[in-house]
C-alpha cells in the first residue's frame, strides 16, 4: 500500500492551487455575485490543459487519467464551487463519449472538449424524472439519415456553451432509452433563463428545450437500446467530479474554519484556545481526511475499470459520503464563525451555499445508498 | 544560443513544521528554490523569443533526479545533474567549484542565470563565485534583461537605486523575485517533463573530490526572538504617534 503522490502528482496538484489561488481567488466572490465564469479563467483553464485532463491526447486530453483529475478538481472546488460544477459536468459528458463513442465521434467532439473550445453537457433529468430512466419522455424518431429528437431536459448544466450534449431519449421504434450526441445550438435546440441556483453561482444551469432536432444517425452513442449502461457508467464517472468537488469544498470549510480560529479573539486570546473550538477543528479534519482518501482511490480505480456496476457502486458509496459530509463540514465551520459565518465578508458563508448542493445533484444521497445497498445484497 | 539556469533543490519551506524552535525535516518534499523558478522562467522567455535552449544545471543528492521535473516542467529543455550525497550538505565554495567545473564540459555556454540567492541559506555567493572561477563577467540583482545579440543590458535592483550596466556574453546573471511571475506548467508539460534528456554526472567526472563533510556547520539558524510590546492606545492619533515614534512611518 503506497499513500504517497509521485512527483508529477504533486507537481499537478501544485498547478491547480496555484492557478486556483492566483487566477480564480480573487474573483471568487465576483463569480458568485454574477453568477458568471470570467473568459479568462476558461481560456487559463483551456491553457493548463483542464477541461480533458483523464483522456487520451489522442483525442485532445492531456492523459493525466482521473487521479489527475480529481487532484485539480479538488483545488479549483476549494475556490469556486461554479467552476467545479462546470469543469464535473463537462468531464462527465467526455468521459460517456470516451466510453462510447465511436473513433469519428470522439474525434470530432473530444478534441474541441478537451482543449476547452466547447464545453460539453450530458443530459438526462426531465421536468418528470431525475433518477429514474424508465419515466424519460423525450423521443426520438427516425427519418432518414437523421433522429428527431423532442422533448424537455431540466436542469442541465453547461447547456449554454457551445459543444457536444450527451443525450437520453426513447427511440419510438423499440420504446428503448438511448444515447445520442448532439450539437447544441443547432437548429431546435433553445434554452430557457439559467436557473437562479442557492449556490455554486458561475456554474450554469438551465433547461433544454428539443424541438424536432435533427440528430445525423452517426451521433447514436453507443446502440439503440444502450442508453441505460451509457447512463450508469457516464453518471458513475461523473459521481468523481459531484464527490471532487464536495472534497473542495469540505478543505474549504476546514480551511475558513481554522484561519477564524486563529484570528478571532475573546478576551484576548484566540478562540483556537478553547476546547469547544478544537474539537470542531478536529471534525473538520477528520471529514477532509476520509473524504480525500476516498475521491483519490475513486480516481485511481476509474482509470482501469474493468467492472462497470462494481466502479457504479463505488462511486456510489463515494459520493453518498462526500455530498453529506461537505454539508456537514460547512455547518460546523459555519458554527466556528458565529453569526459572522453567515455574512457575505465572509467565504464560509459562500462555500456552505455551494455545498448544500452536493447531495442533491448527481442522483440524490437515498439513491446511491439504494446502488451501494444493491450491491451487498444482490450478492 | 545556450543558457544555463542553476538551480538549487531545497525543502519545500511551507512543509516544514517548527517543534521546539526547531525545524523538523523528516518526511519534508523537496523542490526548487523561489527565485530559481524567476530564472528559470527568465532563461525560458529569452529562449522563446530568441531561440536556443534552456539546460538547467543543479548539484545535489539523488531525490534532484525527481525534483528536477519540475524545470523540465516549466520549459527547461534538458537537464545536467551532478549528484553526490556530500553535495547536499557542501558550502557554496564547493558547490560553485562544481558548477563551474560542469559549465566548462558544457557546449558553448553563453548565458548562466542564477537566482540571487537559494531558499534556504540564502547566501548568494554561488553565482558570483562561479563567474569568478570561469572568468565571465557577473550582473548581480538583475530586476531586467534586454539582449541585442551578444550584448546584454540589464537593470539592477540597489537598495536606493537602479542601476543600467550592459555586458557582453558570455556572463553569469543573478536575478531577483520581482523580475517576473514564473508560468504555471500545464498538465502534459508536468506529465512529459520526466521523458527530457537528463544527464546525470558524479563529481569524479569532472575530476573532483568533494569533502564528505560541510566546512561549515550551522549551528542555530532561528530568528531572534522579539518581545511583544504591547501598548495600548485609545486614538488613531496615538497609534499614528506611535508609528511615528517607532520609524514606522513618515519620519
Ligand atoms: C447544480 C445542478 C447541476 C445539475 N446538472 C445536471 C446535468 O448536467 N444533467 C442532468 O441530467 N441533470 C443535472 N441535474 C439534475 C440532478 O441530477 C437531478 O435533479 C438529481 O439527479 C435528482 O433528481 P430529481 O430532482 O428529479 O429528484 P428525484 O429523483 O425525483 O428525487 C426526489 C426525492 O425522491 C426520492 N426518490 C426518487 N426516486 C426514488 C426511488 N426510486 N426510491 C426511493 N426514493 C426515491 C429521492 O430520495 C429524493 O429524496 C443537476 C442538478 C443540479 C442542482
Amino acid at each position: 500500500m503506497e499513500f504517497n503522490l509521485s512527483k508529477e502528482q504533486s507537481l499537478i496538484q501544485q498547478m491547480a492551487r496555484e492557478f486556483a489561488e492566483k487566477s480564480i481567488a480573487p474573483v471568487a466572490k465576483q463569480i458568485d455575485e454574477e453568477s458568471k465564469i470570467p473568459e479568462e479563467i476558461l481560456a487559463g483553464m483551456a491553457e493548463l490543459e483542464l477541461f480533458g485532463i483523464p483522456f487520451s491526447e489522442e483525442y485532445g486530453g492531456a492523459d493525466g487519467g482521473y487521479d489527475g483529475y480529481v487532484l485539480v478538481m479538488e483545488q479549483i472546488a476549494k475556490v469556486s464551487g461554479g467552476i467545479a460544477m462546470t469543469m464535473a459536468a463537462h468531464t462527465l459528458g467526455l468521459g460517456a463519449i470516451s466510453a462510447f463513442g465511436t473513433e469519428e465521434q470522439k474525434k470530432k467532439y473530444m478534441v474541441p472538449g478537451c482543449k476547452g473550445k466547447h464545453i460539453v453537457s450530458f443530459a438526462f433529468t426531465e421536468p418528470g424524472t431525475g433518477s429514474d430512466p424508465k419515466q424519460l419522455s423525450s423521443t426520438a424518431k427516425r427519418d432518414g439519415d437523421y433522429y428527431i429528437l423532442n422533448g424537455t431536459k431540466r436542469f442541465i448544466s453547461n447547456a449554454n456553451f457551445p459543444g457536444a450534449m450527451v443525450v437520453f431519449a426513447k427511440e419510438t421504434e423499440t420504446g428503448e432509452v438511448t444515447a445520442f450526441i448532439l450539437d447544441k445550438l443547432s437548429p431546435g435546440y433553445s434554452i430557457s433563463e439559467p436557473w437562479e441556483k442557492i449556490g455554486m453561482h458561475g456554474g450554469q444551469l438551465l433547461d433544454v428545450y428539443m424541438k424536432d432536432v435533427k440528430v445525423p444517425v452517426e451521433n447514436l452513442l453507443g446502440k439503440i437500446g444502450q442508453g441505460f449502461p451509457v447512463l450508469l457508467l457516464g453518471i458513475a464517472l461523473g459521481k468523481i467530479g459531484t464527490s471532487t468537488a464536495a472534497l473542495g469544498g469540505t478543505l474549504a470549510a476546514f480551511e475558513e474554519a481554522v484561519k477564524y480560529a486563529r484570528e478571532k479573539t475573546h478576551r484576548g486570546q484566540p478562540i483556537a484556545k478553547f476546547q469547544a473550538i478544537q474539537l470542531k477543528i478536529a471534525d473538520l479534519a477528520i471529514k477532509y481526511e476520509t473524504a480525500r482518501w476516498l475521491c483519490y482511490r475513486l480516481g485511481c480505480l476509474a482509470n482501469n475499470i474493468k467492472d462497470p456496476a462494481a466502479f457504479a457502486a463505488e462511486a456510489a458509496l463515494v459520493k453518498a459520503y462526500c455530498g453529506d459530509n461537505v454539508v456537514d463540514a460547512a455547518r460546523i465551520a459555519v458554527d466556528v464563525h458565529g453569526s459572522y459565518g453567515l455574512m457575505r465578508d465572509y467565504t464560509i458563508e459562500r462555500v456552505y451555499r455551494d455545498a448544500i448542493i452536493g447531495p442533491e445533484i448527481e442522483g440524490v444521497a437515498d439513491m446511491q445508498k439504494m446502488i451501494v445497498a444493491g450491491s451487498i445484497l444482490k450478492k | 544560443m545556450n543558457i544555463v539556469v542553476a538551480m538549487k533543490q531545497i525543502p519545500d519551506l511551507q512543509q516544514i513544521r517548527i517543534r521546539n524552535r526547531k525545524p523538523v525535516f523528516d518526511d519534508v518534499p523537496m523542490t526548487l528554490g523561489a527565485i530559481d523558478k524567476n530564472a528559470l522562467e527568465v532563461g525560458v522567455s529569452i529562449k522563446e523569443s530568441q531561440g536556443g535552449k534552456v539546460t538547467v544545471l543543479s548539484a545535489g543528492n539523488e531525490d534532484l533526479e525527481d525534483t528536477i521535473k519540475e524545470a523540465l516542467a516549466a520549459g527547461a529543455d534538458e537537464a545536467l545533474l551532478v549528484i553526490d550525497d556530500a553535495l547536499a550538505v557542501a558550502g557554496s565554495d564547493v558547490i560553485a567549484m562544481v558548477l563551474a567545473a560542469a559549465v566548462k564540459k558544457m557546449e558553448a555556454a553563453e548565458l548562466i542565470i542564477f537566482g540571487e540567492g537559494s531558499g534556504d541559506n540564502y547566501s548568494g555567493q554561488v553565482g558570483s563565485r562561479v563567474a569568478a572561477i570561469l572568468d565571465w563577467p557577473q550582473v548581480g540583482y538583475a530586476s531586467s534583461l534586454e539582449l541585442n545579440g551578444n550584448m546584454l543590458r540589464a537593470a539592477r535592483s540597489l537598495e536606493d537605486g537602479e542601476e543600467i550596466v550592459e555586458v557582453t556574453l558570455p556572463a553569469v546573471v543573478t536575478v531577483i523575485s520581482g523580475i517576473n511571475e514564473p508560468r504555471i506548467p500545464s498538465v502534459t508539460q508536468i506529465l512529459k517533463a520526466g521523458k527530457k534528456p537528463k544527464e546525470v554526472l558524479e563529481p569524479e567526472d569532472l575530476g573532483l573530490q568533494i569533502p564528505a563533510e560541510a566546512q561549515v556547520l550551522s549551528l542555530s539558524n532561528l530568528a531572534p526572538e522579539s518581545e511583544r510590546k504591547q501598548v495600548v492606545l485609545k486614538s488613531v492619533d496615538e497609534l499614528v504617534q506611535a508609528l511615528k515614534n517607532e520609524n514606522v512611518i513618515g519620519r
